[in-house]
């Protein structure tokens, strides 16, 4: 009856082409396809033999073909985005437990889009970050693909039932993945990573429950539950309670405990995934639900979002300054596009909401950026302390830009995708977090130091004698990073996506700005301050 | 787009020093062909050249303000007479270096990735200058900062350059925050990013008010003058100028004065419209930028930031000049503030050049230890007292225009040309007379002029900036540049700025035929107690604000909730023990007994049980 539903299901309407490419093909299945097409080949990943690791290289191939087949269909989905339509695309509805009102509901407006987009990018850069992964190769790529497919399933959920189930999911294979394949103290940071997703996921369940309870409808759907009449005291309840499932997830300080861990022990693949999409979907939470549905308890929880927002960057740029572990202050650097991008929801402006989506994107590539290219060049020049590492721009130059790149990424210097995403932060925060603003902007300039500290001592010092040889970065690894830079280099020149000169007519991408409007009006629409009188 | 295109030809295939030298100098050369180009088709006319290309336009809301509905950023290409010539003037600055660093960077290694970054700058400088959007003009900004902190730490693999090269990022990237914190602090209360639309709707726009205006007066201030390097906001370019490439250095420094005036003329509008003790008070920034970064050249030998900071003082007499013909209401005179820093951009590029030639040469950058350059490096020499000629009277128009020498800024301004006046002979005294000295591993005669071919550059850049000095005493020029007529200072003002600066240059000359030696121990013996007092300052400033806060912010991290962490995890632990221990327990037992005890803690919690 289920298999029957799903065939049945209703696609959507037939996409009016926008750009060359468009329309090749629809489904109304895409976004299922994002989501259980990995779970399908990490199962077949699993249980085809592997006799004493013979087929190692395929298992690889076969993730990475994947994540790029996926990529393709994320890539023509989003080619046909209707950017101008508020309402959800590519929905995919099937009653499933309809004793608790539980839908099999999937479907994405703008900010899903970009979400979806992100994770399909970052899957596979994680992809080629683990190709050099030897040990256990068949459990770390089927435990990679279940971790993208929980994230691709957090994104695209509709249904909080489901949102929950695929939100705690990513938990257990990154932890996994944490335990078996990090470092020294791998124990620890897996541990750490399970309690405090553990705690956010609880955080997450007590407050769908309280506004499922609350809204006496009997359904978990979104369409249902967030758009109930609920009051503001239950509303601030739950608004506090996502703020905690979004802290330990995003993180924000002061429930970040896991991401020094994590992002210092966790291979490369892994830090990728985790920073770059797993990570984003802490904002992502917040924006769905708090902004989204509770604009009450959203007005009240804003100083706060602004205050955690602020203690954020500048706790990050500060520990960054003092670190002497090059991974560990990579980790910290990398709560930085975290902070900015609550700023830009706290902000509760039209602007900023997109600001903020922009942020998520463009955050989750320099979070990756800037924690893998330290980890990459801490395995190269085989140490992490920065009282060894000294003076490797000469002899490492390609892990040296990539390296000011990340940083630059981080403080949001144009050309790059986090520079059009803080432009559109700070310009709707000044409206209404105008404290909050300026107190993430000297957190930036904090961050400057930091960075201008690190890479004086990694990149620009005269060299250590006594430290060991090192090595400029692999073509594999050059490739993935670049992949990372080049996504921000992309957006960041072409936001509005590359037009026909002298027409507004968009080449083969109508742009990452205009996909992540669908659906943002609606969104802030109870935020819009009305027009001033003269003299307020 | 030429210098663009230059680099990006550069990035994908130059690999030599000499294509990447010729590639950089032939994409300068046709951005400055095109700009005259333009500029004579600008010459008849009075209208800017308007271009407007959309670049982002995101619709956010239907509803509120139409200011708010919708977020746009277009990429406005006006180019007006002040443009023009500014862009004219960096374009000259920008050759004139690569020509000068063709023949003396030869040493200088990563010679295609600094002539692809000078290209990046170009680039950069042209937007910043074209730019009519704020926003625009912010994406053109940070480029060309972030191009030239990476010229600034050119030199990879050099403690000292790569410890001094920190503040070049970190300093004006916070003020490039303040800029960008005005900017966006305007747009949350007008809505608009284009000058054209911004500035008519200042007191119009409803919800405006005056607090709002100062604060973004205040912070787009606060972002031209850093980049302006204006005290105390300077040290990203003194603490650079001798660790960088000399045309890294030489560049910034012209090139941001350039762009940051020409910023702040097109922003002082604003500034404005706020009130009269906002204007006031940047007035007297400038004013004490004036005096107190060249006093600050009297101090310590190191000729070539002597340069940097009397460049910077002269560059603070055109941004006060610049405020002030604003303050003053009907008044056109602030056009001569540009026209000043116009002259003083080239001037000291040529001065930083021509004495970083004579400093690789003696192998010093200690003016005690110079010494003799007029018999053995005269050409360098000369170059160097042009440039210090033409920096000390290149405020006199602008003062002879808009500056009562009977005011209380006539006499600060006044003072202030004393001093760039003495700043700049003292470098050419100091560095051509007296005895070239014998020190450990220097021969003094084995100091030769500079090659042949790297030595007309200053003398050009000079020449270039003498001219503009001499056009900036004709009101012609002032009238071409903003399209207003300004009417021409009498004589006895021309000559008044004159004479300060006359008597600027002769104090040097009476103290160095003194004693020469006398007047440089003395500048080095304040500059070692200003070092002190400086690294006393921000050594104590580290000790009790920076390391203590980031102290319990790295104890935080990495100790307190770690150890809170683990104390969670044992609770839980302990916790999941009992419960599992209790598993074998007998279960009657257990029942009654608590039983037992949650009646007696009701009974004693619960009121009314035991009344």
């Amino acid at each position: 009856m289920i298999w029957q539903a799903i065939f049945a299901a209703s696609p959507t309407p037939t996409p009016t082409p926008t750009v060359p490419g468009a329309g090749i093909f629809s489904s109304s299945l895409l976004l299922s396809i994002t989501v259980w097409v990995p779970i399908v080949v990490a199962i077949a990943i699993a249980i085809v033999p592997n006799p004493r690791g013979r087929y190692d290289t395929l298992m690889k191939q076969i993730a990475f073909f994947t994540n790029l087949g996926l990529m393709f269909v994320l890539g023509v989905a989003y080619n046909q985005f209707q950017s101008f339509l508020p309402t959800l695309q590519y929905e995919e509805r099937v009653p499933w437990l309809p004793a608790i009102g539980a839908v099999y509901h999937l479907g994405v407006d703008g900010p899903g889009m970009t979400m979806l987009i992100l994770s399909g990018a970052i899957g596979i850069v994680s992809v080629l970050a683990s190709l050099g992964v030897r040990e256990r190769v068949r459990s770390y790529f089927c435990l990679l693909l279940l971790a993208q497919a929980s994230v691709n399933g957090a994104i695209v959920a509709r249904d909080m039932f489901v949102l929950i189930l695929f939100w705690g999911a990513a938990a257990v294979p990154l932890a996994l993945l944490v335990l078996g394949w990090g470092g020294h103290r791998r124990h620890q940071a897996a541990w750490r990573l399970l309690g405090y997703w553990g705690l956010g996921t609880g955080a997450l369940i007590l407050g769908t429950l309280a506004l499922y309870s609350a809204a006496g409808q009997g359904s978990f759907d979104m369409d249902v539950l967030l758009k109930a009449t609920i009051s503001p005291r239950v509303q601030l309840a739950v608004g506090i309670l996502m703020i905690v499932a979004a802290a330990t997830r995003l993180p924000l300080f002061p429930l970040h405990g896991w991401a020094r861990d994590v992002y210092s022990e966790a291979p490369v693949g892994v830090t990728v995934i985790v920073a770059g999409s797993a990570s984003r979907l802490g904002a992502y939470l917040l924006l769905r639900t708090l902004i989204a549905a509770e604009p009450a308890a959203a007005h009240l929880l804003a100083p706060v979002l602004a205050a955690l927002a602020a203690l954020t960057v500048g706790y990050g740029a500060l520990v960054a300054m003092r670190h002497h572990d090059i991974r560990q202050a990579s980790a910290y650097l990398a709560l930085i596009p975290g902070g900015v991008t609550v700023l830009a929801l706290a902000a509760l402006q039209p602007l900023s909401i997109a600001g903020a989506v922009l942020s998520l994107f463009a955050g989750g590539l320099a979070a990756a950026l800037i924690v893998s290219v330290c980890a990459t060049l801490s395995e190269r020049a085989q140490s992490r302390s920065l009282h060894v590492l000294a003076g490797l721009a000469p002899r490492m130059p390609i892990l040296t830009w990539l390296m000011v790149i990340a940083g630059l990424a981080v403080l949001g210097v144009p050309l790059l995708a986090t520079f059009t995403s803080n432009l559109l932060t700070f310009f709707g925060s000044f409206k209404t977090q105008p404290i909050g603003a300026f107190a993430v902007a000297a957190g930036l300039g904090l961050g400057a130091i930091a960075l201008a500290s690190l890479w004086r001592r990694v990149l620009f010092s005269a060299p250590n004698p006594d430290a060991p040889g090192v090595s400029d970065a692999s073509l594999g690894e050059t490739w993935y990073l670049g992949m990372l830079a080049g996504g921000l280099l992309w957006v960041g020149l072409f936001p509005g996506g590359p037009k026909l000169p002298g027409t507004d007519s968009p080449l083969f991408d109508q742009g990452l700005v205009n996909v992540l409007s669908a659906g943002i009006s609606d969104i802030a629409s109870p935020y819009v301050l009305p027009t001033p009188g003269p003299g307020q | 787009m030429a210098p663009f295109a230059a680099f990006l030809i550069a990035l994908s295939s130059v690999r030599t020093r000499r294509s990447a030298a010729n590639l950089a100098m032939f994409g300068a050369v046709v951005s400055l062909l095109a700009s005259l180009l333009v500029g004579w088709g600008l010459a008849k006319r009075t209208a800017p050249f308007l271009a407007t290309y959309s670049y982002i336009n995101l619709p956010v809301a239907f509803t509120g303000p139409s200011n708010f509905q919708g977020f746009g950023v277009d990429i406005v290409l006006r180019v007006d007479h002040v443009g023009i010539v500014a862009l004219i003037v960096v374009e000259l600055c920008v050759i004139g270096v690569l020509g000068w660093h063709q023949v003396m960077g030869r040493s200088e290694p990563g010679a295609a990735r600094f002539n692809a970054l000078m290209s990046v700058l170009l680039f950069g400088a042209t937007g910043v200058l074209v730019s009519w959007d704020l926003a625009e003009l912010l994406s053109f900004w940070g480029l060309t900062g972030a191009a030239t902190y990476l010229l600034l730490a050119h030199r990879w693999g050099m403690d000292e350059a790569a410890l001094r090269a920190r503040v070049a990022l970190a300093l004006p990237f916070v003020t490039d925050l303040s800029l960008l914190c005005g900017v966006a602090w305007l747009y949350a209360r007008y809505g608009v990013n284009n000058l054209t639309t911004l500035l008519p709707i200042l007191h119009t726009n409803p919800g405006w008010t005056v607090r709002s205006l100062v604060v973004a007066s205040i912070l787009l201030f606060v972002g031209v003058a850093g980049r302006l390097a204006l005290w105390p906001l300077h040290s990203w370019m003194t603490r650079t100028v001798v660790t960088a490439p000399p045309a890294a250095s030489a560049v910034a420094q012209a090139v941001w004065s350039v762009l940051a005036i020409v910023v702040l003329y097109r922003l002082m509008p604003i500034v404005v419209a706020s009130n009269t003790q906002t204007v006031k008070g940047l007035l007297y920034a400038c004013g004490a930028a004036a005096i107190v970064a060249p006093l600050l050249a009297l101090v310590g030998n190191e000729p070539r930031r002597i340069i940097a900071l009397i460049g910077s003082g002269a560059t603070a007499i055109g941004a006060a000049v610049v405020v002030h013909g604003f303050q003053v209401q009907g008044a056109t005179f602030a056009i001569a503030g540009i026209a000043c820093v116009f002259a003083v951009a080239l001037a000291r590029t040529g001065g930083l050049l021509a004495m970083s030639a004579i400093a690789a040469a003696m192998r010093t950058d200690d003016l005690a230890e110079m010494g003799d350059a007029w018999t053995r490096m005269r050409v360098s020499a000369l170059a160097v007292l042009a440039a210090s000629v033409v920096l000390g009277v290149s405020a006199v128009g602008a003062l002879a225009f808009g500056v009562s020498s009977r005011s209380n800024l006539g006499i600060a301004m006044g003072e202030a040309v004393v001093l760039i006046a003495v700043g700049g002979a003292r470098v050419f005294l100091g560095v051509s007379v007296g005895p070239l000295r014998r020190r450990r591993a220097f021969e003094p005669d084995r100091v030769r002029e500079a090659p042949p071919a790297s030595l007309a550059w200053p003398y050009w850049l000079a020449g270039g900036g003498a001219l503009l000095v001499i056009a900036s005493l004709i009101h012609g020029w002032l009238d071409f540049l903003d399209g207003k007529k300004h009417p021409t200072p009498t004589a006895g003002a021309y000559a008044l700025w004159v004479a300060v600066a006359l008597i600027g240059f002769a104090l040097p000359v009476l103290a160095y035929v003194r004693d020469q030696d006398g007047a440089l121990h003395v500048s080095a013996w304040v500059g070692v107690w200003l070092r002190r007092l400086t690294y006393a300052t921000s050594s104590n400033f580290e000790r009790f604000v920076v390391a203590p806060v980031s102290e319990i912010a790295v104890r935080l991290g990495e100790r307190w909730i770690p150890v809170g962490d683990a104390g969670v995890g044992g609770a839980l632990d302990t916790t999941g023990r009992l419960v599992a221990s209790g598993a074998r327990l007998p279960v009657l037992p257990v029942v009654i007994l608590a039983a037992v005890v949650l009646t007696v803690v009701v009974g004693l919690v619960a009121p009314g049980v035991f009344r």
